[in-house]
Protein backbone atom coordinates (compact mmCIF):
# COMPACT_ATOMS: atom_id res chain seq x y z
CA UNK A 1 0.00 0.00 0.00
CA UNK A 2 1.52 3.38 -0.98
CA UNK A 3 2.36 5.58 2.00
CA UNK A 4 1.56 9.30 2.22
CA UNK A 5 3.13 10.23 5.54
CA UNK A 6 5.48 8.16 7.64
CA UNK A 7 6.83 9.15 11.05
CA UNK A 8 9.54 7.22 12.84
CA UNK A 9 10.58 7.86 16.45
CA UNK A 10 9.20 11.36 16.13
CA UNK A 11 9.59 13.54 19.20
CA UNK A 12 9.00 17.23 19.74
CA UNK A 13 9.88 19.14 22.87
CA UNK A 14 9.04 22.81 23.29
CA UNK A 15 11.47 24.81 25.34
CA UNK A 16 10.14 27.84 27.14
CA UNK A 17 10.94 29.98 30.13
CA UNK A 18 9.07 27.67 32.49
CA UNK A 19 11.00 24.61 31.30
CA UNK A 20 10.27 22.01 28.67
CA UNK A 21 7.05 20.51 27.36
CA UNK A 22 7.15 17.21 25.57
CA UNK A 23 4.43 17.43 22.93
CA UNK A 24 5.28 14.25 20.99
CA UNK A 25 7.22 11.26 22.32
CA UNK A 26 8.65 8.62 20.03
CA UNK A 27 5.69 8.56 17.67
CA UNK A 28 5.61 5.96 14.91
CA UNK A 29 2.83 6.39 12.37
CA UNK A 30 2.22 5.22 8.83
CA UNK A 31 -0.49 7.09 6.98
CA UNK A 32 -1.58 5.29 3.83
CA UNK A 33 -2.12 7.30 0.65
CA UNK A 34 -5.54 7.84 -0.89
CA UNK A 35 -7.69 7.93 2.22
CA UNK A 36 -8.73 10.12 5.11
CA UNK A 37 -6.59 9.53 8.18
CA UNK A 38 -8.28 10.71 11.33
CA UNK A 39 -6.28 11.91 14.29
CA UNK A 40 -8.25 12.25 17.50
CA UNK A 41 -7.28 13.38 20.95
CA UNK A 42 -7.96 15.97 23.60
CA UNK A 43 -6.50 19.46 23.58
CA UNK A 44 -2.79 19.08 24.22
CA UNK A 45 -2.61 15.49 22.99
CA UNK A 46 -0.09 16.38 20.28
CA UNK A 47 -2.30 16.37 17.17
CA UNK A 48 -1.47 19.88 16.01
CA UNK A 49 2.22 19.40 16.73
CA UNK A 50 2.22 16.28 14.55
CA UNK A 51 0.41 18.07 11.72
CA UNK A 52 2.73 21.09 11.91
CA UNK A 53 5.82 18.91 11.75
CA UNK A 54 4.47 16.87 8.84
CA UNK A 55 3.40 20.07 7.05
CA UNK A 56 6.99 21.42 7.31
CA UNK A 57 5.89 24.27 9.58
CA UNK A 58 7.67 23.05 12.70
CA UNK A 59 11.07 21.43 13.23
CA UNK A 60 11.02 18.10 15.06
CA UNK A 61 13.34 17.58 18.02
CA UNK A 62 14.24 14.07 16.87
CA UNK A 63 13.03 11.33 14.56
CA UNK A 64 12.11 11.42 10.89
CA UNK A 65 9.03 12.20 8.85
CA UNK A 66 8.62 11.53 5.15
CA UNK A 67 5.79 12.77 2.94
CA UNK A 68 5.25 10.74 -0.25
CA UNK A 69 8.75 9.39 0.30
CA UNK A 70 10.44 12.77 0.71
CA UNK A 71 12.13 13.74 3.96
CA UNK A 72 10.58 16.87 5.49
CA UNK A 73 13.97 18.29 6.51
CA UNK A 74 16.25 17.28 3.63
CA UNK A 75 13.75 17.46 0.75
CA UNK A 76 11.52 20.24 2.01
CA UNK A 77 10.75 21.85 -1.36
CA UNK A 78 9.63 18.49 -2.82
CA UNK A 79 7.33 18.00 0.16
CA UNK A 80 5.91 21.53 -0.04
CA UNK A 81 5.15 21.14 -3.74
CA UNK A 82 2.78 18.31 -2.84
CA UNK A 83 0.97 19.51 0.28
CA UNK A 84 -1.61 22.06 1.41
CA UNK A 85 -2.77 22.88 4.93
CA UNK A 86 -5.50 24.62 6.87
CA UNK A 87 -3.90 25.29 10.26
CA UNK A 88 -5.91 25.19 13.44
CA UNK A 89 -7.54 28.55 14.21
CA UNK A 90 -6.37 30.00 10.89
CA UNK A 91 -8.43 32.82 9.43
CA UNK A 92 -8.56 34.30 5.94
CA UNK A 93 -7.11 37.71 5.09
CA UNK A 94 -9.92 40.07 6.06
CA UNK A 95 -9.76 42.35 3.01
CA UNK A 96 -10.37 39.56 0.47
CA UNK A 97 -13.72 38.31 -0.67
CA UNK A 98 -14.41 34.57 -0.75
CA UNK A 99 -13.73 34.26 -4.46
CA UNK A 100 -10.42 36.14 -4.21
CA UNK A 101 -9.35 34.09 -1.20
CA UNK A 102 -9.55 30.83 -3.16
CA UNK A 103 -8.47 32.14 -6.56
CA UNK A 104 -5.46 34.02 -5.21
CA UNK A 105 -4.36 31.11 -3.02
CA UNK A 106 -4.32 28.90 -6.12
CA UNK A 107 -2.49 31.40 -8.34
CA UNK A 108 0.05 32.11 -5.58
CA UNK A 109 0.69 28.36 -5.37
CA UNK A 110 1.50 28.47 -9.08
CA UNK A 111 -1.78 27.25 -10.61
CA UNK A 112 -2.47 28.67 -14.05
CA UNK A 113 -5.06 31.49 -13.69
CA UNK A 114 -7.54 29.84 -16.10
CA UNK A 115 -7.32 26.56 -14.22
CA UNK A 116 -7.53 28.46 -10.92
CA UNK A 117 -10.74 30.14 -12.10
CA UNK A 118 -12.33 26.78 -12.96
CA UNK A 119 -11.24 25.21 -9.69
CA UNK A 120 -12.52 28.22 -7.71
CA UNK A 121 -15.94 28.13 -9.38
CA UNK A 122 -16.25 24.38 -8.82
CA UNK A 123 -15.33 24.41 -5.12
CA UNK A 124 -17.57 27.40 -4.40
CA UNK A 125 -20.50 25.43 -5.80
CA UNK A 126 -19.52 22.22 -4.05
CA UNK A 127 -19.17 23.79 -0.62
CA UNK A 128 -22.26 25.97 -0.91
CA UNK A 129 -20.28 29.22 -1.01
CA UNK A 130 -21.30 30.44 -4.47
CA UNK A 131 -23.93 32.79 -3.11
CA UNK A 132 -21.40 34.61 -0.91
CA UNK A 133 -18.46 34.57 -3.33
CA UNK A 134 -18.26 38.38 -3.55
CA UNK A 135 -18.71 38.95 0.16
CA UNK A 136 -15.69 40.10 2.17
CA UNK A 137 -14.56 37.29 4.43
CA UNK A 138 -14.73 39.43 7.56
CA UNK A 139 -18.46 39.83 6.90
CA UNK A 140 -18.99 36.06 7.09
CA UNK A 141 -19.88 34.00 10.15
CA UNK A 142 -17.05 32.06 11.79
CA UNK A 143 -18.33 28.82 10.31
CA UNK A 144 -18.48 30.24 6.78
CA UNK A 145 -14.95 31.60 7.11
CA UNK A 146 -13.73 28.19 8.16
CA UNK A 147 -15.50 26.63 5.20
CA UNK A 148 -13.83 29.14 2.88
CA UNK A 149 -10.43 28.15 4.28
CA UNK A 150 -11.17 24.47 3.70
CA UNK A 151 -12.42 25.27 0.18
CA UNK A 152 -9.12 26.98 -0.52
CA UNK A 153 -6.97 23.89 0.04
CA UNK A 154 -9.48 21.44 -1.38
CA UNK A 155 -9.40 23.43 -4.63
CA UNK A 156 -5.63 23.02 -4.87
CA UNK A 157 -3.83 20.23 -6.69
CA UNK A 158 -1.96 19.15 -3.54
CA UNK A 159 -1.67 15.40 -3.06
CA UNK A 160 -1.63 15.50 0.75
CA UNK A 161 -4.00 17.81 2.61
CA UNK A 162 -3.67 18.65 6.29
CA UNK A 163 -6.93 19.77 7.83
CA UNK A 164 -6.46 20.68 11.48
CA UNK A 165 -9.92 20.72 13.06
CA UNK A 166 -11.55 21.93 9.84
CA UNK A 167 -15.15 21.75 10.97
CA UNK A 168 -14.87 23.39 14.38
CA UNK A 169 -17.67 25.91 14.66
CA UNK A 170 -19.61 24.67 11.63
CA UNK A 171 -23.28 23.83 11.83
CA UNK A 172 -24.29 20.21 11.05
CA UNK A 173 -25.25 20.98 7.43
CA UNK A 174 -22.01 22.82 6.73
CA UNK A 175 -20.04 20.02 8.36
CA UNK A 176 -21.60 17.50 6.02
CA UNK A 177 -20.82 19.70 3.01
CA UNK A 178 -17.19 19.72 4.09
CA UNK A 179 -17.32 15.96 4.60
CA UNK A 180 -18.56 15.38 1.07
CA UNK A 181 -15.82 17.62 -0.34
CA UNK A 182 -13.22 15.73 1.70
CA UNK A 183 -14.61 12.42 0.43
CA UNK A 184 -14.40 13.70 -3.13
CA UNK A 185 -10.77 14.72 -2.59
CA UNK A 186 -10.03 11.19 -1.47
CA UNK A 187 -11.86 9.74 -4.47
CA UNK A 188 -9.50 11.82 -6.61
CA UNK A 189 -6.65 9.86 -5.06
CA UNK A 190 -5.53 12.42 -2.51
CA UNK A 191 -4.70 11.86 1.14
CA UNK A 192 -6.30 13.88 3.91
CA UNK A 193 -4.84 14.03 7.41
CA UNK A 194 -7.69 15.26 9.55
CA UNK A 195 -7.54 16.17 13.20
CA UNK A 196 -10.82 16.52 14.97
CA UNK A 197 -12.59 16.63 18.30
CA UNK A 198 -15.70 15.21 16.69
CA UNK A 199 -15.44 11.46 17.00
CA UNK A 200 -18.42 10.89 14.71
CA UNK A 201 -16.57 12.88 12.07
CA UNK A 202 -13.43 10.79 12.45
CA UNK A 203 -15.47 7.60 12.26
CA UNK A 204 -17.55 8.75 9.29
CA UNK A 205 -14.62 9.91 7.17
CA UNK A 206 -11.51 8.02 8.17
CA UNK A 207 -10.10 4.84 6.70
CA UNK A 208 -7.77 4.70 9.69
CA UNK A 209 -7.67 6.51 12.99
CA UNK A 210 -4.92 7.32 15.48
CA UNK A 211 -5.82 8.19 19.05
CA UNK A 212 -3.24 10.46 20.63
CA UNK A 213 -2.89 11.13 24.32
CA UNK A 214 -0.01 12.80 26.11
CA UNK A 215 2.06 13.00 22.93
CA UNK A 216 1.85 9.29 22.24
CA UNK A 217 -0.22 7.10 19.94
CA UNK A 218 -2.45 5.06 22.20
CA UNK A 219 -4.51 3.27 19.53
CA UNK A 220 -4.19 3.08 15.77
CA UNK A 221 -6.05 1.21 13.05
CA UNK A 222 -9.27 1.08 11.09
CA UNK A 223 -12.37 2.00 13.10
CA UNK A 224 -13.47 -1.66 13.17
CA UNK A 225 -10.03 -2.99 14.13
CA UNK A 226 -9.87 -0.45 16.95
CA UNK A 227 -13.20 -1.76 18.21
CA UNK A 228 -11.92 -5.33 18.04
CA UNK A 229 -8.94 -4.45 20.19
CA UNK A 230 -10.93 -2.83 22.91
CA UNK A 231 -11.02 -4.85 26.10
CA UNK A 232 -14.77 -4.34 26.59
CA UNK A 233 -16.33 -3.98 23.12
CA UNK A 234 -20.00 -3.71 24.18
CA UNK A 235 -21.94 -0.90 25.79
CA UNK A 236 -25.12 -1.51 27.76
CA UNK A 237 -27.27 1.24 29.14
CA UNK A 238 -29.53 0.06 31.94
CA UNK A 239 -32.07 2.36 33.47
CA UNK A 240 -33.55 1.93 36.95
CA UNK A 241 -34.10 -1.28 38.93
CA UNK A 242 -30.48 -2.56 39.15
CA UNK A 243 -28.04 -0.95 41.53
CA UNK A 244 -24.43 -0.12 40.84
CA UNK A 245 -23.10 -2.94 43.04
CA UNK A 246 -25.09 -5.52 41.08
CA UNK A 247 -23.75 -4.20 37.78
CA UNK A 248 -20.08 -4.05 38.66
CA UNK A 249 -19.61 -7.80 38.32
CA UNK A 250 -20.45 -7.51 34.58
CA UNK A 251 -17.98 -4.80 33.56
CA UNK A 252 -16.99 -1.19 34.03
CA UNK A 253 -19.85 0.95 35.30
CA UNK A 254 -20.36 4.69 34.87
CA UNK A 255 -23.44 6.64 35.97
CA UNK A 256 -25.44 8.30 33.20
CA UNK A 257 -28.70 10.21 33.29
CA UNK A 258 -31.44 7.85 34.49
CA UNK A 259 -29.24 4.80 34.92
CA UNK A 260 -25.82 3.32 34.24
CA UNK A 261 -23.53 2.75 31.27
CA UNK A 262 -21.62 -0.52 31.42
CA UNK A 263 -18.74 -1.52 29.16
CA UNK A 264 -18.47 -5.29 29.02
CA UNK A 265 -17.23 -8.31 27.08
CA UNK A 266 -19.72 -10.14 24.86
CA UNK A 267 -20.88 -12.91 27.27
CA UNK A 268 -21.36 -10.72 30.35
CA UNK A 269 -23.06 -8.12 28.18
CA UNK A 270 -25.65 -10.62 26.97
CA UNK A 271 -26.09 -12.02 30.50
CA UNK A 272 -26.61 -8.51 31.91
CA UNK A 273 -29.09 -7.60 29.19
CA UNK A 274 -31.18 -10.69 29.92
CA UNK A 275 -31.04 -10.09 33.68
CA UNK A 276 -32.08 -6.47 33.32
CA UNK A 277 -34.93 -7.32 30.95
CA UNK A 278 -36.17 -10.04 33.36
CA UNK A 279 -36.32 -7.37 36.09
CA UNK A 280 -38.28 -4.99 33.85
CA UNK A 281 -35.48 -2.50 33.31
CA UNK A 282 -34.99 -0.55 30.09
CA UNK A 283 -31.93 -1.86 28.28
CA UNK A 284 -30.00 -0.85 25.20
CA UNK A 285 -27.13 -3.01 23.98
CA UNK A 286 -24.68 -2.32 21.17
CA UNK A 287 -21.04 -2.08 20.14
CA UNK A 288 -18.99 0.67 21.77
CA UNK A 289 -18.75 3.98 19.97
CA UNK A 290 -15.48 5.74 19.28
CA UNK A 291 -16.32 8.05 22.15
CA UNK A 292 -16.66 5.04 24.47
CA UNK A 293 -13.33 3.71 23.26
CA UNK A 294 -11.74 7.06 23.94
CA UNK A 295 -13.13 7.05 27.43
CA UNK A 296 -11.87 3.50 28.04
CA UNK A 297 -8.37 4.16 26.73
CA UNK A 298 -7.78 7.64 28.08
CA UNK A 299 -9.97 7.51 31.15
CA UNK A 300 -11.40 10.94 30.35
CA UNK A 301 -13.84 12.37 27.86
CA UNK A 302 -12.35 13.91 24.69
CA UNK A 303 -13.83 17.24 25.78
CA UNK A 304 -11.94 17.18 29.10
CA UNK A 305 -9.26 19.82 28.78
CA UNK A 306 -5.64 19.24 29.67
CA UNK A 307 -3.60 22.38 29.48
CA UNK A 308 -0.48 20.77 30.91
CA UNK A 309 0.46 19.34 27.51
CA UNK A 310 1.71 21.46 24.61
CA UNK A 311 -0.27 21.08 21.44
CA UNK A 312 1.79 23.30 19.25
CA UNK A 313 -0.71 26.12 19.44
CA UNK A 314 1.60 28.38 21.25
CA UNK A 315 4.80 26.45 21.37
CA UNK A 316 6.24 26.86 17.95
CA UNK A 317 5.18 30.33 17.10
CA UNK B 1 8.69 25.90 -9.15
CA UNK B 2 10.22 27.34 -12.31
CA UNK B 3 11.55 30.91 -12.44
CA UNK B 4 8.41 31.91 -14.34
CA UNK B 5 6.20 30.40 -11.64
CA UNK B 6 8.22 32.12 -8.92
CA UNK B 7 7.81 35.50 -10.61
CA UNK B 8 4.08 34.91 -11.11
CA UNK B 9 3.65 33.91 -7.45
CA UNK B 10 5.50 37.02 -6.35
CA UNK B 11 3.29 39.27 -8.50
CA UNK B 12 0.08 37.57 -7.32
CA UNK B 13 1.14 38.07 -3.69
CA UNK B 14 1.89 41.73 -4.45
CA UNK B 15 -1.52 42.08 -6.10
CA UNK B 16 -3.28 40.38 -3.16
CA UNK B 17 -1.64 42.47 -0.46
CA UNK B 18 -1.07 45.71 -2.36
CA UNK B 19 -3.83 46.25 -4.92
CA UNK B 20 -6.84 44.47 -3.37
CA UNK B 21 -6.66 46.38 -0.04
CA UNK B 22 -6.54 49.70 -1.94
CA UNK B 23 -9.97 48.81 -3.26
CA UNK B 24 -11.46 47.45 -0.05
CA UNK B 25 -9.66 49.68 2.48
CA UNK B 26 -9.00 53.01 0.69
CA UNK B 27 -8.79 54.91 4.00
CA UNK B 28 -5.55 53.07 4.81
CA UNK B 29 -3.94 54.98 1.96
CA UNK B 30 -4.42 58.16 3.97
CA UNK B 31 -3.00 56.56 7.10
CA UNK B 32 0.30 55.87 5.36
CA UNK B 33 0.61 59.60 4.66
CA UNK B 34 -0.32 60.74 8.15
CA UNK B 35 3.15 60.68 9.75
CA UNK B 36 5.17 61.99 6.78
CA UNK B 37 2.74 64.87 6.22
CA UNK B 38 2.62 65.68 9.95
CA UNK B 39 6.43 65.96 10.10
CA UNK B 40 6.40 68.06 6.93
CA UNK B 41 3.82 70.37 8.50
CA UNK B 42 5.77 70.85 11.76
CA UNK B 43 9.13 71.32 10.02
CA UNK B 44 7.61 73.85 7.63
CA UNK B 45 5.83 75.79 10.37
CA UNK B 46 8.79 75.71 12.78
CA UNK B 47 11.23 76.90 10.09
CA UNK B 48 8.82 79.53 8.70
CA UNK B 49 8.88 77.69 5.39
CA UNK B 50 12.65 77.62 4.91
CA UNK B 51 12.89 73.85 5.40
CA UNK B 52 9.83 72.86 3.37
CA UNK B 53 11.85 70.99 0.74
CA UNK B 54 13.89 69.22 3.41
CA UNK B 55 10.49 68.14 4.72
CA UNK B 56 9.38 66.92 1.30
CA UNK B 57 12.60 64.93 0.80
CA UNK B 58 12.22 63.53 4.33
CA UNK B 59 8.57 62.74 3.69
CA UNK B 60 9.55 60.53 0.76
CA UNK B 61 12.08 58.65 2.88
CA UNK B 62 9.62 58.26 5.76
CA UNK B 63 6.88 57.03 3.40
CA UNK B 64 9.20 54.28 2.14
CA UNK B 65 10.43 53.53 5.68
CA UNK B 66 6.83 53.10 6.75
CA UNK B 67 6.65 50.36 4.11
CA UNK B 68 9.03 48.39 6.33
CA UNK B 69 6.92 49.08 9.40
CA UNK B 70 3.76 48.04 7.55
CA UNK B 71 5.48 44.89 6.36
CA UNK B 72 6.56 44.08 9.90
CA UNK B 73 3.03 44.58 11.22
CA UNK B 74 1.35 42.74 8.32
CA UNK B 75 3.68 39.78 8.49
CA UNK B 76 3.39 39.48 12.27
CA UNK B 77 -0.38 39.64 11.98
CA UNK B 78 -0.48 37.09 9.15
CA UNK B 79 1.85 34.75 11.04
CA UNK B 80 0.59 34.90 14.60
CA UNK B 81 -3.08 35.87 14.33
CA UNK B 82 -4.29 34.59 10.98
CA UNK B 83 -1.80 31.69 10.59
CA UNK B 84 -1.62 32.73 6.94
CA UNK B 85 2.15 32.26 6.91
CA UNK B 86 1.66 28.62 7.93
CA UNK B 87 -0.72 28.21 4.97
CA UNK B 88 2.01 29.55 2.68
CA UNK B 89 4.80 27.55 4.34
CA UNK B 90 2.88 24.36 3.53
CA UNK B 91 2.85 25.19 -0.16
CA UNK B 92 5.33 25.42 -3.05
CA UNK B 93 5.86 29.14 -2.35
CA UNK B 94 9.38 29.76 -1.02
CA UNK B 95 10.16 32.22 1.77
CA UNK B 96 12.02 34.77 -0.44
CA UNK B 97 9.10 34.84 -2.91
CA UNK B 98 6.59 35.42 -0.12
CA UNK B 99 8.69 38.15 1.49
CA UNK B 100 9.47 39.84 -1.83
CA UNK B 101 5.79 39.69 -2.79
CA UNK B 102 4.68 41.28 0.48
CA UNK B 103 7.49 43.86 0.24
CA UNK B 104 6.45 44.77 -3.31
CA UNK B 105 2.83 45.00 -2.21
CA UNK B 106 3.76 47.48 0.51
CA UNK B 107 5.68 49.55 -2.04
CA UNK B 108 2.66 49.53 -4.37
CA UNK B 109 0.54 50.61 -1.45
CA UNK B 110 2.85 53.55 -0.75
CA UNK B 111 2.88 54.80 -4.37
CA UNK B 112 -0.10 57.16 -4.03
CA UNK B 113 1.59 58.70 -0.97
CA UNK B 114 4.88 59.09 -2.82
CA UNK B 115 2.93 60.66 -5.67
CA UNK B 116 1.76 63.42 -3.31
CA UNK B 117 5.37 64.21 -2.36
CA UNK B 118 6.47 64.17 -6.01
CA UNK B 119 3.80 66.77 -6.76
CA UNK B 120 5.04 68.87 -3.83
CA UNK B 121 8.66 68.44 -5.01
CA UNK B 122 7.67 69.69 -8.45
CA UNK B 123 6.67 73.00 -6.76
CA UNK B 124 10.39 73.61 -6.30
CA UNK B 125 10.82 73.79 -10.06
CA UNK B 126 11.49 71.37 -12.90
CA UNK B 127 12.90 67.96 -11.88
CA UNK B 128 15.95 66.86 -13.85
CA UNK B 129 16.10 63.23 -15.07
CA UNK B 130 19.34 62.74 -13.08
CA UNK B 131 17.67 63.92 -9.86
CA UNK B 132 14.59 61.76 -10.53
CA UNK B 133 16.75 58.70 -11.21
CA UNK B 134 18.80 59.35 -8.12
CA UNK B 135 15.67 59.69 -5.94
CA UNK B 136 14.19 56.47 -7.35
CA UNK B 137 17.47 54.64 -6.61
CA UNK B 138 17.67 56.03 -3.06
CA UNK B 139 14.06 55.14 -2.30
CA UNK B 140 14.43 51.60 -3.70
CA UNK B 141 17.53 51.06 -1.56
CA UNK B 142 15.72 52.37 1.53
CA UNK B 143 12.81 50.09 0.62
CA UNK B 144 15.12 47.04 0.50
CA UNK B 145 16.67 48.07 3.81
CA UNK B 146 13.35 48.77 5.56
CA UNK B 147 11.58 45.63 4.35
CA UNK B 148 14.52 43.38 5.27
CA UNK B 149 14.54 44.82 8.76
CA UNK B 150 10.75 44.60 8.99
CA UNK B 151 10.67 40.96 7.91
CA UNK B 152 13.45 39.90 10.27
CA UNK B 153 11.76 41.59 13.22
CA UNK B 154 8.34 40.20 12.31
CA UNK B 155 9.52 36.62 12.67
CA UNK B 156 10.51 37.11 16.30
CA UNK B 157 7.21 38.31 17.73
CA UNK B 158 4.48 36.12 19.16
CA UNK B 159 2.00 38.93 19.62
CA UNK B 160 1.06 41.79 17.34
CA UNK B 161 1.32 44.28 20.23
CA UNK B 162 5.07 43.60 20.51
CA UNK B 163 5.52 44.73 16.90
CA UNK B 164 3.90 48.08 17.66
CA UNK B 165 6.50 48.75 20.36
CA UNK B 166 9.35 47.88 18.01
CA UNK B 167 7.83 49.86 15.13
CA UNK B 168 7.97 53.03 17.23
CA UNK B 169 11.59 52.41 18.26
CA UNK B 170 12.63 51.64 14.67
CA UNK B 171 10.85 54.77 13.40
CA UNK B 172 12.61 56.85 16.03
CA UNK B 173 16.01 55.43 15.13
CA UNK B 174 15.59 55.62 11.38
CA UNK B 175 13.50 58.69 10.70
CA UNK B 176 13.36 61.09 13.64
CA UNK B 177 16.89 61.16 15.11
CA UNK B 178 18.72 61.14 11.75
CA UNK B 179 18.55 64.37 9.72
CA UNK B 180 15.82 63.11 7.43
CA UNK B 181 13.67 66.23 7.79
CA UNK B 182 16.32 68.87 8.37
CA UNK B 183 20.00 69.56 7.62
CA UNK B 184 22.50 67.73 9.83
CA UNK B 185 23.79 71.11 10.98
CA UNK B 186 20.55 71.46 12.97
CA UNK B 187 21.67 68.63 15.27
CA UNK B 188 23.92 69.72 18.17
CA UNK B 189 27.53 68.87 17.37
CA UNK B 190 27.96 66.81 20.57
CA UNK B 191 25.33 64.24 19.53
CA UNK B 192 25.79 64.42 15.78
CA UNK B 193 27.77 61.16 15.83
CA UNK B 194 24.52 59.39 16.75
CA UNK B 195 22.99 60.43 13.46
CA UNK B 196 25.88 58.87 11.54
CA UNK B 197 24.97 55.46 12.99
CA UNK B 198 21.71 55.39 11.04
CA UNK B 199 21.78 54.37 7.35
CA UNK B 200 18.92 56.76 6.65
CA UNK B 201 21.28 59.68 7.39
CA UNK B 202 23.15 58.79 4.20
CA UNK B 203 19.87 58.39 2.32
CA UNK B 204 18.93 61.87 3.55
CA UNK B 205 22.27 63.35 2.41
CA UNK B 206 21.73 61.85 -1.05
CA UNK B 207 18.11 63.04 -1.20
CA UNK B 208 19.06 66.54 -0.11
CA UNK B 209 21.76 66.50 -2.79
CA UNK B 210 19.29 65.33 -5.46
CA UNK B 211 16.86 68.08 -4.39
CA UNK B 212 19.69 70.63 -4.69
CA UNK B 213 19.38 71.57 -1.01
CA UNK B 214 22.96 70.68 -0.08
CA UNK B 215 26.07 70.65 -2.26
CA UNK B 216 27.17 67.04 -2.75
CA UNK B 217 30.59 66.29 -4.18
CA UNK B 218 31.10 63.12 -6.18
CA UNK B 219 33.37 61.50 -3.54
CA UNK B 220 30.86 62.33 -0.78
CA UNK B 221 27.98 60.95 -2.85
CA UNK B 222 30.00 57.79 -3.56
CA UNK B 223 30.66 57.26 0.16
CA UNK B 224 26.99 57.89 1.04
CA UNK B 225 25.84 55.43 -1.63
CA UNK B 226 28.37 52.84 -0.49
CA UNK B 227 27.24 53.03 3.13
CA UNK B 228 23.55 52.96 2.20
CA UNK B 229 23.92 49.99 -0.16
CA UNK B 230 26.13 48.08 2.29
CA UNK B 231 23.56 48.64 5.05
CA UNK B 232 20.81 47.32 2.76
CA UNK B 233 22.89 44.28 1.78
CA UNK B 234 23.75 43.59 5.42
CA UNK B 235 20.07 43.74 6.45
CA UNK B 236 19.06 41.57 3.48
CA UNK B 237 21.69 39.02 4.53
CA UNK B 238 20.49 39.09 8.13
CA UNK B 239 16.91 38.63 6.91
CA UNK B 240 17.97 35.65 4.80
CA UNK B 241 19.96 33.99 7.59
CA UNK B 242 17.94 34.85 10.68
CA UNK B 243 14.40 34.90 9.36
CA UNK B 244 12.40 31.98 10.71
CA UNK B 245 10.28 30.27 8.06
CA UNK B 246 9.90 26.89 9.75
CA UNK B 247 9.41 27.29 13.50
CA UNK B 248 12.23 25.79 15.60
Amino acid sequence: MPVAVEARHLSKTYEHRGGKTEALTNVDLTIPAGQVYGMIGRNGAGKTTFVRVAATQLTPTSGTVTVLGYDILRETSKVRARIAAVPQESRPLYFLNVDELIFLYLTIRGTDPRDARKRTDAILEELGLASVRKRLVHMLSGGMRRRAMVAMVLASDAEVLYLDEPTTGLDPIARREVWSAVRRAVRDGRTVLLTTHYLDEAEALSGRIALLEGGQVRLEGTPSSIRDRVHQPYRIVVSGVLGRSELESFGTVSPVEGGFLIFAREAPARELALLALSKGAKVSLGPVTLEDIFLQVVGKSIDADDTSEGDGKEGGA
Amino acid sequence: MTERHRLRSLLWIAYMNGVVPMRTQPLYLLSILASPLSFLFFVTVASHGTLIFYGIAGGMILTVLSVGTSLQTDMSHYRTDLKFQDVIVASPVEAPIYVAGIALSELIYSLPGLGVFVVLWRLNGPISPEAALSVVGILLTVWALATSLGFTLSTYFNDIRETFVFSSIVSLGLSVLPPVYYPISAIPASVRWLAYLSPTTYAAFLMQGAFGLQPLSLPSAAVDWLILVLAAIALLAIAAVKARWRDP
